[in-house]
């Protein structure tokens, strides 16, 4: 550690440059961290709120929810209270004066769970088929309780009686509604129930042919798009995780070369080598840390200066892991200077 | 009772046709309270001798003891040891580090050495009579080359070392300063009872050995 503080005291403009750029990387792992966590949430939000371990949908959906369709016939006869239908559509969202929303519908039947167990920002539930709850990006754009909307190009007009935070669905906020809307928005009979059926226990199933079900993660793991962004996101994290450690590895290794000499002289005077090497691996870390920390701090500055739209989680448990895994990093980059340091030979800089 | 005892060292370098032999059949002893110097043209095997004496490398055949004990049946850690502990070197290239200063390059070995290391009175003394008393507080690149080698051994004495192993010490100095440098050494070897060697090409630095050897090719022998 004395050596350590000492060279970083005295090469001031050197350790300042190699901490600019773990502040650099540190702060577009932290960004990127938080983004790919906003948007899964915004894939699975509502999911969450539900509570939900299954989920029934047709056979032939292809755990897609908008393929899904039960008939009358293909549904047991009563659901227990564990069960509840959602029928889900997606659609466009107008009123006068308003930008236009993409959206997700979602009928829900006002006795079952979900309904049930809603919790509203604001406003009530609705008690007609012409009543909605919406998400509250909504009341971001500017909408406000009582507003009527229309939805897709059909005639019929909404109301919008309450606001619920956190409604989201495969990054679409939510129009919750009832059954009936649902049926008229997706333009098909009563013989047709729901989209799915969603279950609060693991075991749920019946025995029907026409149904499949899958847990929830089975689910949420096939939302349209939902994995190939999650997997692009960890490919970069990783990559940047990498490069940071061919950073440190580099640095350290030049700036270690740079002292073999000095540390041979030390090494014949009898300092053990462990000495050496400590002073590389606390140099490291300090390095990574203080970058650590000033990335840290321009991630909080981020975080507050953000608007609400940007689908940006910022996690300080996953956060906390994330910078765990770069002083990690900084540790593994020093290891490689390390070994040089312990074949260092006092012989090569005697004589002359 | 030698503090250092050399018997029959032989060294090899290099295989086969490239294979020279540098050091032949040394036997060499140096006493406590003596200033011995081992003078020879460059290449002709000073510096290997010096780092076999000091344990830094391994002779091909032969035996090296200090205080009686011999050297190479020692592990490397345990020849750490006795380095920090016994033996103070002084080396052509001093190395010192360009980060600390004076001052800071003797707290190194503080820091691993916690005992027996110079009181601060003596190393003042020590400084001041290396004449780099004034220079404690800046770092190595403001100073001279043979400020530097001064304060280098004013670093390998700084541990207070029973064994002095320089290898040309005053490569970097003036006359009148290696004048002061030989007299401390001969100094430092009756006043503190320590073992001094010195090799050098210098042979301005006879007047003040106690003992002097001359090594050619590979062989030592007494002169006189
Ligand atoms: N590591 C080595 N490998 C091969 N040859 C060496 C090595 N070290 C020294 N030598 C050779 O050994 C001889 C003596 O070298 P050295 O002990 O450095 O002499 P001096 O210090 O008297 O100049 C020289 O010819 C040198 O080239
Ligand atoms: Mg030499």
């Amino acid at each position: 550690m004395f050596l350590a503080l000492k060279e970083i005291k005295h090469e001031k403009l050197r350790y300042s440059l190699i901490i600019a750029m773990i502040v650099l990387i540190s702060y577009l792992i932290f960004i990127l961290t938080s983004l790919a966590l906003g948007l899964a949430r915004e894939n699975t939000n509502a999911i969450e709120s539900w509570n939900i371990q299954r989920i029934a949908l047709s056979q032939d959906a292809n755990v897609s929810l908008s393929q899904s369709l039960l008939t009358k016939q293909q549904v047991p006869a009563k659901l227990s209270g564990h069960e509840a239908y959602i029928g889900q559509v997606p659609v466009v969202a107008k009123a006068s004066g308003e930008p236009k929303t993409s959206a997700q519908f979602i009928g829900l039947q006002s006795q079952q769970f979900i309904a049930k167990n809603m919790q509203l920002a604001a406003g009530h539930k609705p008690t007609t088929n012409q009543e909605v709850v919406v998400d509250t990006s909504f009341k971001n754009a500017g909408y406000h309780l009582g507003q009527k909307i229309r939805l897709s190009s059909t005639s019929q007009q909404f109301k919008i009686v309450g606001f619920i935070n956190n409604a989201k669905i495969n990054i679409a906020p939510i129009v919750y509604g009832t059954l009936t809307a649902w049926r008229s928005l997706k333009n098909v009979g009563p013989n047709l129930v729901a989209s799915a059926i969603v279950s609060q226990t693991s075991h749920f199933s019946q025995k029907n042919d026409d149904l499949k079900y899958y847990s929830t993660k089975q689910f949420i793991n096939k939302l349209p798009g939902y994995s190939a962004q999650n997997s692009t996101f960890a490919f970069m994290i990783g990559f940047l995780m990498i490069i940071s450690l061919i950073v440190i590895a580099v640095f350290l290794y030049i700036l270690t070369v740079q002292k073999l000499q000095n540390y041979a002289v030390l090494r014949a005077q009898g300092i053990p080598a462990k000495t050496l090497v400590g002073a590389t691996i606390s140099q490291a870390m300090i390095l990574v840390i203080s970058g650590l920390i000033i990335g840290t701090a321009l991630t909080a500055l981020t975080a507050l200066a953000m608007p609400a739209n940007v689908p940006m989680t910022f996690d300080l448990p996953i956060l906390g892991a994330v910078a765990l895994g770069l002083v990690v990093t900084g540790i593994i980059g020093a290891l490689f200077p390390t070994r040089m340091i312990l074949r260092v030979d006092p012989v090569s800089v005697i004589g002359g | 009772m030698s503090a250092i005892k050399l018997t029959n060292i032989n060294k090899f370098f290099g295989h086969k046709a490239s294979r020279v032999h540098v050091l032949r059949d040394i036997n060499f002893t140096a006493e406590a309270g003596e200033l011995s110097l081992v003078i020879g043209p460059s290449g002709s095997g000073k510096s290997t001798f010096l780092t076999i004496a000091g344990g830094l490398q391994t002779p091909n055949s032969g035996q090296v003891e200090l205080d009686q004990q011999p050297l190479y049946a020692l592990t490397a850690k345990q020849r750490d040891n006795l380095r920090l502990n016994k033996i103070g070197f002084i080396l052509q290239a001093y190395n010192l580090l360009p980060y600390l200063t004076v001052r800071e390059q003797f707290s190194l070995a503080e820091r691993v050495k916690k005992q027996g290391n110079l009181t601060s009175s003596a190393l003042e003394t020590l400084l001041e009579q290396l004449g780099i008393a004034e220079f404690q507080h800046q770092y190595p690149a403001e100073l001279s080359g043979g400020q530097k080698q001064r304060v280098a051994i004013a670093r390998a004495l700084y541990t207070n070392p029973e064994i002095v192993l320089a290898d040309e010490p005053t490569a970097a100095l003036d006359s009148e300063r290696v004048k002061e440098v030989g007299q401390l050494l001969a100094d430092l070897a009756k006043s503190q009872h320590k073992a001094i060697v010195v090799v050098t090409h210098d042979l301005r630095l006879r007047d003040y050995a106690d003992q002097v050897y001359e090594i050619l090719d590979g062989k030592i022998s007494k002169t006189a």
